[in-house]
């Protein structure tokens, strides 16, 4: 299997991987990581709000993207959001959200579900007396959030929402259901264009892994960095 | 809930070494707040009218009347237990209460148009736990609510903030994070962060109990000048050596009543109940 193993396609190969690959997949894991983590946190606010309605929502709302497989979501919003488009803006005919759009708001939509868990534990992990001291000194609900509770809880949390950020990095190669080329795409391409499966998918693999493995090494030596001191 | 509580002032090494770091200059001389009359002066700043209050079926506050006036340090004091710091927490309505009403500064606390942020932030708060901002530096911890709150700009809130750390003898660690100071220096910033809101009443919430011993005197000292420059102070506190020195009044409490509501000599001198003798027995034998 390995008598002609061909390096040199995986070096000729490289611009289009990383330079149209690479950079996909970065790009989307850093979008749907930003906004996953600011829509997650809302989510996290709603359900820890203590009002019925909206509790029940948000915790609804996780439950489901927690047992819905990512693929079909995937699926599901590429073919549905252009008809809530349609429907929303009163549209005729369904609206072009491309599939790029599509993916992005899927990855952020089901992300969140999983950072809103993380940053419920985050905030529910800052003792109480914090948010008496923010509201003693006569901050509203929002700036004792804002200014006092979310930066603690963000950077107590920081680790776990970038491991999770890693696991995103990871599942964002199942765009290629909607035929868009991230890293791993690009590589699968190459692989079958050429018939260079085992190198390929070899050289595929050992990215991901010094990619994350690297990350998640970062990310402790990070959390030894920010630490709060109490 | 996981919350994380506060570790033992001193048990940790940064505190430790906080505490004998040099720039901690001790208390200065001087106001620490511009003094209005420095007596009673016979205007209620807290009107405490009836209240009750009830966790599901347990009554924690039995009909609770009292008032503290305009200059006026009353202490409160009782065993654990007694509903003094729920008391003193429905004051500035960190706790609910179901039936009474509370008065401050001419405000009802329970009322559907009360700005409560508004009222809280004229209403200074002390606690057991400091509960300084671990995030934020000493200075940062003074200037936020400042800014947030008074709309105060930058420069004006760092002043203020500098020259109340200043008061309480703290000007050298103005950029320190609070879990670098001792629990002593923590609580003396926590109560310089209070008074940077010029609030026109006090509330101390057993502000000595999570202390070392060896800490309790500083703390003690800058609220006994805060009292002599004519704040008006309620205070919860198990220190009856503070309240002999600049208490008005006492007011006892036990099982959720205010049991003894007296001036401070009549209460030292010859408390009227037998709880509050036997409380005062048990605490001043040692």
């Amino acid at each position: 299997m390995f008598s002609n193993f061909d390096i040199g396609v995986i070096a000729s190969s490289l611009p289009y991987l990383f330079g149209q690959g690479m950079v996909f997949t970065v790009t989307l894991t850093a979008l749907a990581a930003t906004m996953g983590v600011a829509f997650g946190t809302l989510i996290a606010m709603m359900r820890l709000s203590g009002i019925p309605g909206v509790t029940h929502l948000a915790k609804g709302y996780v439950e489901l993207m927690r047992s819905l497989p990512l693929v079909l979501v995937i699926f599901w919003f590429y073919f549905l959001v252009p008809y809530i488009g349609a429907w929303l803006t009163r549209s005729p005919t369904p609206i072009q959200v491309g599939a790029f759009s599509s993916a992005l708001i899927t990855f952020t939509l089901f992300e969140a579900a999983f950072f809103s868990e993380i940053m419920r534990a985050g905030i529910q992990s800052i003792p109480k007396g914090q948010t008496a001291a923010a509201q003693a000194l006569g901050m509203t609900y929002w700036q004792s959030m804002a200014t006092v509770i979310l930066p603690q809880a963000f950077r107590n949390m920081m680790p776990l929402l970038l491991t999770q950020t890693i696991v995103l990095f990871q599942d964002t190669s199942l765009v290629y259901v909607l035929s868009l080329t991230d890293f791993l795409g690009a590589a699968s391409k190459v692989a079958q264009r050429d018939g260079r499966l085992v190198e390929m998918y070899l050289f595929a693999a050992v990215v991901y892994f010094a990619v994350c493995f690297t990350a998640s090494f970062l990310v402790r030596r990070l959390h030894s960095r920010v630490a709060i001191i109490r | 809930m996981t919350s994380t509580p506060m570790p033992a002032p001193g048990g940790t090494e940064p505190v430790a070494a906080a505490a004998e770091a040099p720039g901690d200059e001790g208390l200065q001389k001087g106001p620490l707040v511009t003094p209005p009359p420095a007596t009673a002066t016979g205007v209620p700043m807290i009107a405490i009218d009836g209240i009750s209050k009830w966790y599901g079926s347990f009554q924690v506050l039995t009909n609770c009347t009292t008032q503290v006036e305009k200059g006026e340090v009353v202490v409160v004091c009782g065993p654990s237990g007694s509903g003094k710091s729920t008391l003193i927490k429905c004051v500035n309505a960190l706790e609910p209460f179901q039936t009474g009403q509370i008065t401050v500064d001419g405000t009802k606390v329970k009322d559907k148009g009360t700005n409560l942020p508004k009222l809280r932030s004229r209403v200074g708060m002390v606690f057991q736990h400091f509960e300084l901002f671990p995030h934020l530096s000493i200075i940062a911890n003074l200037t936020l609510a400042q800014r947030k709150v008074l709309g105060r700009g930058a420069d004006d809130a760092g002043k203020r903030g500098r020259d109340l750390l200043a008061r309480v003898g703290l000007s050298a660690h103005a950029d320190k994070f609070p879990g670098q100071l001792s629990g002593g220096q923590q609580q003396r910033v926590a109560i310089a962060r209070a008074l940077a809101m010029n609030p026109v009443v006090m509330l101390f919430d057993e502000p000595t109990s999570a202390l070392d011993p060896e800490m309790v005197g500083e703390v003690l000292d800058v609220m006994v000048e805060l009292a002599r420059d004519g704040m008006t102070m309620m205070v919860v506190t198990h220190e009856m050596g503070f309240a002999r020195k600049v208490a008005d009044r006492v007011i006892f409490m036990d099982k959720g009543e205010i049991v003894e509501d007296a001036k401070k000599d009549d209460f030292f001198g010859k408390p009227r109940s037998e709880r509050a003798q036997h409380f005062l027995s048990k605490i001043l034998q040692h």
